[in-house]
């Protein structure tokens, strides 16, 4: 089979290494992290003019390295190709092989920064805003040193109380050991981001049999996968399937 | 005499001194306390969230309008309560459970008051059976839920139907809110309202709470 696969950076490291391992012949587009600080719809509207630059004619599928990622999925269309995605609401459900195992980790450890690979040399930006899918726009992320220089010095040290820490509810650093990272430097990192914040550092193991399936084309039956046939857009469920098909009106 | 107008221009700014300084002025000249609020601070926050919605205020200024308006707001408050002047409504809010992410949900707080709602902040990672005992205790006309993550977004519902289990669904008025919530969900769950963002949440209430009076 032949696949094209169109990826988070944040995956490269896991990306690379499902790719050398599966039978088929994949060719992988990776699109910066920062699409999701655009919101949502920006990133669908980016990622819809990414799947319809491909050249479907050489492909028997397009598969998607992204989850719900804050409704930046939504509205994707297949067009002559199947489009698969996983049932996946971000990153970090790839990162631990499905949903089910980050929905219960995630209901016990509500107050949980990730870190992985990617997290640590991808994209990574100011003030912890990079976990998070808000717009630079909404002005969160800024120093200190910038704030007093836009409101002054008094109403610098009131914003910076409040928007200073993006993360002042977090509790714990977990670091999703993947089994391809080449040394310790990596965990070493946020063990560090650990300690900094003062949060619990857990180390979990993760799963790459989501991303391995999603490029080996294990989508039928398995629903772990949502497979958008020719004429289906993605749209969102959010009691547990995370998608659901829509027929696609144009 | 006081200039009500430098007032809601000082909290339009985000002027905290300022605002303070002249409400302290009005209320020495024995200007009616319920003026104050509904000619001055609510027209100031209505403006701070078209200037928002504009895309010429973010949120930093919005946190410095609202400090403004609420320092204004704690002077008045007891002014309010010796005239016996209605409040617009009481507002219970809170984060979902899951979810520990409160800059905006204090916005909408903060713009509640200043629309002069009497709101009771439950904080973050709220669970349900938190709600229900707000709702039995605060009575309040408006509950306000907010999630930032998808991964939350069940929890919305899941307060919704552990309110209307307590019997309480009909004694309050439900919104929805937060980065990853639309309406066609909050239609799903069967919330009362949705605001895009702090400003339309602010509408939202003020047209729900009028409707629940009537």
């Amino acid at each position: 089979m032949k696949i094209k696969f169109i990826c988070c950076e944040i995956f490269y490291r896991e990306a690379c290494t499902v790719i050398s391992r599966s039978p088929n012949l994949i060719d992988v587009e990776f699109l910066p992290k920062r699409l999701h600080d655009l919101g949502g719809v920006k990133m669908a509207e980016r990622l819809r003019q990414v799947i319809d630059a491909v050249d479907e004619s050489a492909y028997d599928a397009i598969v998607l390295g992204y989850g719900l990622c804050n409704n930046g999925t939504l509205g994707l269309q297949a067009r002559t190709i199947p489009l698969v995605i996983p049932r996946a609401h971000d990153c970090i459900t790839v990162f631990l092989g499905g949903r089910k195992r980050y929905q219960d980790y995630f209901e016990e450890n509500p107050g949980v920064y990730f870190k992985t690979t990617g997290w640590i040399e991808r994209g990574e930006m100011a003030g912890g805003l990079s976990q998070f899918p808000l717009p630079d726009q909404l002005g969160l992320g800024a120093s200190y040193e910038e704030l007093v220089k836009k409101y002054g010095e008094e109403n610098a040290q009131y914003l910076y109380d409040k928007i200073g820490d993006l993360t002042p509810h977090y509790r714990k650093c977990a670091f999703i050991e993947m089994g391809i990272e080449p040394n310790r430097e990596f965990e070493d990192i946020a063990r560090q981001c650990a300690i900094q914040h003062g949060w619990v550092f857990e180390k979990l193991e993760g799963d790459l049999s989501l991303m391995q399936a999603l490029v080996d084309g294990e989508w039928i039956n398995d629903d772990r996968f949502c497979v958008a046939r020719p004429g289906q857009r993605l749209a969102a469920e959010y009691q547990g399937d995370i998608f659901q098909l829509e027929e696609s009106s144009s | 005499m006081a200039d009500l107008n430098a007032l809601r221009q000082a909290v339009i700014n985000g002027d905290h001194t300022s605002a303070r300084r002249i409400t302290e002025e009005a209320l020495g000249e024995n200007t009616d306390p319920l003026q104050i609020v509904t000619g001055c601070l609510v027209p100031a926050m209505d403006e701070v969230g078209r200037l928002f919605e504009e895309e010429e205020y973010f949120i930093p200024e919005m946190l410095l309008a609202a400090r403004a308006m609420k320092e204004s707001m704690e002077l008045i408050r007891p002014r309010l309560t010796a005239t016996g002047a209605p409040s617009s409504g009481r507002a219970v809010i809170g984060a979902a459970k899951g979810d520990l992410h409160d800059i905006g949900k204090n916005l909408v707080a903060s713009m509640l008051e200043g629309a002069g709602f009497d709101v009771h902040d439950l904080g973050v990672d709220v669970p349900p059976e938190k709600y229900v005992e707000a709702v039995k205790t605060v009575k309040p006309h408006l509950v306000c839920i907010s999630t930032l993550l998808t991964t939350t977004m069940p929890a919305l519902k899941k307060t919704i139907d552990a309110i209307d289990a307590a019997g309480l669904r009909d004694s309050v008025k439900i919104m929805v809110g937060g980065a990853p919530v639309t309406q066609q969900f909050a239609d799903e769950i069967g919330a009362d309202g949705y605001g895009e963002n702090a400003r339309s949440a602010v509408q939202k209430a003020r047209e729900l709470t009028a409707r629940g009076a009537a």
